[in-house]
């Protein structure tokens, strides 16, 4: 009986905490979807909605052009997430795998970028889109992912950086060279490590507000910068009811993304050595 | 990582007699060759996207340059510097920004240990609870602001709602009263995710064995964290709490998005006086006054802050942080 008593109390001591968090961390997400559920009139006078109004979605995704400004985030997100990733890779493999005079000094380098405040580089950088004529196309994320993340550049770094010496050997003996040993041998064996960066490249650019309204404007702007501002009626009046579908519309992919690939992402970064 | 290191110090030594020996040296050449192509993307691109900008933003921050004419740059030696240091915005923004850091870097650290030690406990659903709290780190910071917008709405927001049923005052305008606390809220809640997984892949690191042999020992939970799981956590510790930091000093877009107002926001909206921190003020002067060479100024001092306090946490780290067992 006090056996039963003692695991009853554990069970409340292992949930109820981890109930509650979960609770407070999830409530301003529901409320969110509440919201999106509910008439514009029922907003801010009725807790729940009378009955769900999924018309609001429909005019989430019709009176904005939401689907022209998904493409274009999609489109964005998603070349800047495979090249950087790619290069990357390469320059970490090469790090990793390859001596020469210099090489620590200029990984140190590597890390050193990570230090300086993004806005101390993007000011410049500004001023030099601006003058090339870049701005208001997707050139600059380009370049970017031309030049590797110094991030990324360090987890492939640290991820290559265990893999037996013998692998190399043995397929320099083939007669292979370093590239080929990198596409075939480095790059499979990287699966996790590469999908979990992908996934934060992608998402960075997906999420990222202060670029695209800096550099871009109008037509081939990203959906953050469409969905920083609030649906209105025709008269002005905003529909928070509709932003918040617009907003759910915006943030669902990533959640069912993230749902499916939870374990995987933890696994990723388990393996990728962040724990140096 | 330390066995990796002291292995190729050992191959470095043994390579060097051989080195005399002429095939080598071309082997050698060619390995460095080879070194230098496979790194050009990064290499170049440092070079374009990093140096050059960095000597820019210097020589700009020696300048009155506005983004855009250059015929009337001119040389103003260390003008912005010294303005910095008597500007009432910047040193206010720099109070916000510093007190922020105070509340939020703490409290994130403690949070993000505490979800990690509960969602790595033996319980059902890890899974379900990992993901809800893992959640609000992808969301991009645009919808998070609305989030919280819509969670604190004085009218159609639950935060009021539930202060209603609990007796209190109904009709709070947390974002022109408290924009602080939302901001807080929001960061902490936005960071908690991404410390958490850090934390748990720590934590999946240490062999069960150490805990379980306290355990044996008589030691019990609360103390097996305090002596064992903690120590062994430290270097965690530490990485959470660098990135914690840089990241809070640099806070720029979210005050922006929570200014009150129903309708959104336009670039170069000012957020209300207590959510003007100090990457905003930066940004406002360049981007809204196009004053790029006092703004870039401003930037460089931020940088100096952060450098600053990341060097005095890594002198300190000395005397917590465990790096004693490879885990």
């Amino acid at each position: 009986m006090s056996r039963r008593r003692s695991t009853a109390t554990d069970a409340t001591l292992r949930y109820l905490p981890v109930l509650v968090a979960a609770t407070a961390f999830a409530l301003p997400l529901a409320w969110v979807v509440v919201t999106s559920l509910k008439k514009q009139s029922e907003f801010g006078s009725s807790l729940l909605p009378a009955a769900p109004q999924l018309a609001n979605y429909q005019l989430a995704l019709s009176l904005l052009d939401f689907m022209k400004f998904a493409t274009n985030s999609l489109v964005l997100s998603s070349s800047y997430a495979l090249i950087v990733v790619m290069v990357s890779a390469l320059v970490g493999y090469g790090f990793a795998r390859h001596r020469a005079p210099g090489r620590g000094r200029l990984f140190m380098l590597v890390l050193a970028t990570l230090m300086v405040p993004n806005l101390v580089l993007f000011v410049p950088q500004f001023v030099i889109f601006a003058k090339l004529g870049l701005t208001n196309t997707y050139w600059p994320w380009i370049l970017w992912a031309l030049g590797g993340s110094p991030f990324a550049i360090f987890l492939f770094r640290q991820f290559f950086a265990t893999f037996p010496r013998e692998l190399d050997d043995a397929a320099e003996v083939d007669g292979a060279g370093p590239l080929r040993i990198f596409f075939q041998i480095y790059l499979p064996s990287a699966a996790p490590a590469l999908a979990a960066s992908a996934i934060f490249m992608f998402l960075w650019v997906w999420g990222d507000y202060l670029y695209p309204i800096l550099l871009l404007n109008g037509d081939n702007t990203t959906l953050a910068v469409k969905m920083s501002s609030a649906y209105v009626d025709p008269r002005g009046n905003p529909l928070q009811t509709v932003t918040m579908a617009g907003v759910v519309l915006y943030v669902l992919p990533l959640i069912a993304f993230f749902a499916a690939a939870n374990r995987f992402i933890v696994r990723g970064i388990v393996t990728t050595g962040l724990k140096g | 990582m330390e066995g990796v290191h002291r292995m190729t110090g050992a191959a470095q030594v043994l390579d060097r007699p051989v080195a005399r020996v002429a095939p080598w040296r071309r082997r050698g050449l060619r390995r460095a060759v080879t070194f230098y192509l496979l790194i050009s993307p990064w290499l170049i691109g440092f070079v374009l996207l990093a140096a050059i900008p960095l000597v820019m933003a210097f020589l700009m921050s020696l300048s009155n340059y506005d983004g855009l004419n250059l015929e009337y740059v001119q040389f103003v030696g260390l003008e912005n510097y010294l303005r910095a240091f008597t500007d009432p915005d910047a040193q206010h923004a720099l109070g916000r920004t510093l007190l922020l850091m105070a509340v939020v870097v703490p409290f994130s650290l403690a949070l993000q240990l505490a979800l990690a030690l509960l969602v790595n406990q033996r319980i059902r659903f890890t899974s379900l609870f990992r993901t809800i709290f893992y959640l609000p780190y992808v969301i991009p910071v645009v919808a998070a602001a609305w989030v919280w917008k819509i969670f604190v709405d004085p009218t159609g927001g639950l935060l009021n709602a539930l202060l209603g049923v609990a007796g209190a005052a109904v009709n709070v305008r947390w974002l022109v009263e408290y924009p602080t606390v939302v901001l807080a809220l929001l960061t902490i809640w936005g960071a908690a995710g991404g410390g958490m997984v850090v934390f748990l892949a720590g934590l999946q690191g240490i062999p069960a064995e150490y805990r379980e042999a306290a355990m044996i020992d008589g030691a019990n939970r609360l103390q097996v964290t305090r002596h064992i799981t903690l120590p062994l956590l430290s270097p965690v510790i530490f990485f959470n709490l660098v990135t914690g930091i840089i990241a809070t000093l640099q806070i720029l877009v979210q005050p922006m998005l929570l200014a009150p107002g129903i309708l959104g926001l336009s670039p170069g909206t000012v957020p209300p006086r207590d959510n003007y921190l100090y990457a905003v003020h930066a940004y406002l002067e360049i981007f809204v006054k196009q004053l790029f060479g006092y703004g870039s100024a401003l930037l460089w001092l931020l940088f100096g802050v952060v450098l600053a306090l990341t060097l005095v946490l890594f002198k300190t780290s000395r005397r917590w942080v465990f790096y004693g067992i490879e885990p």
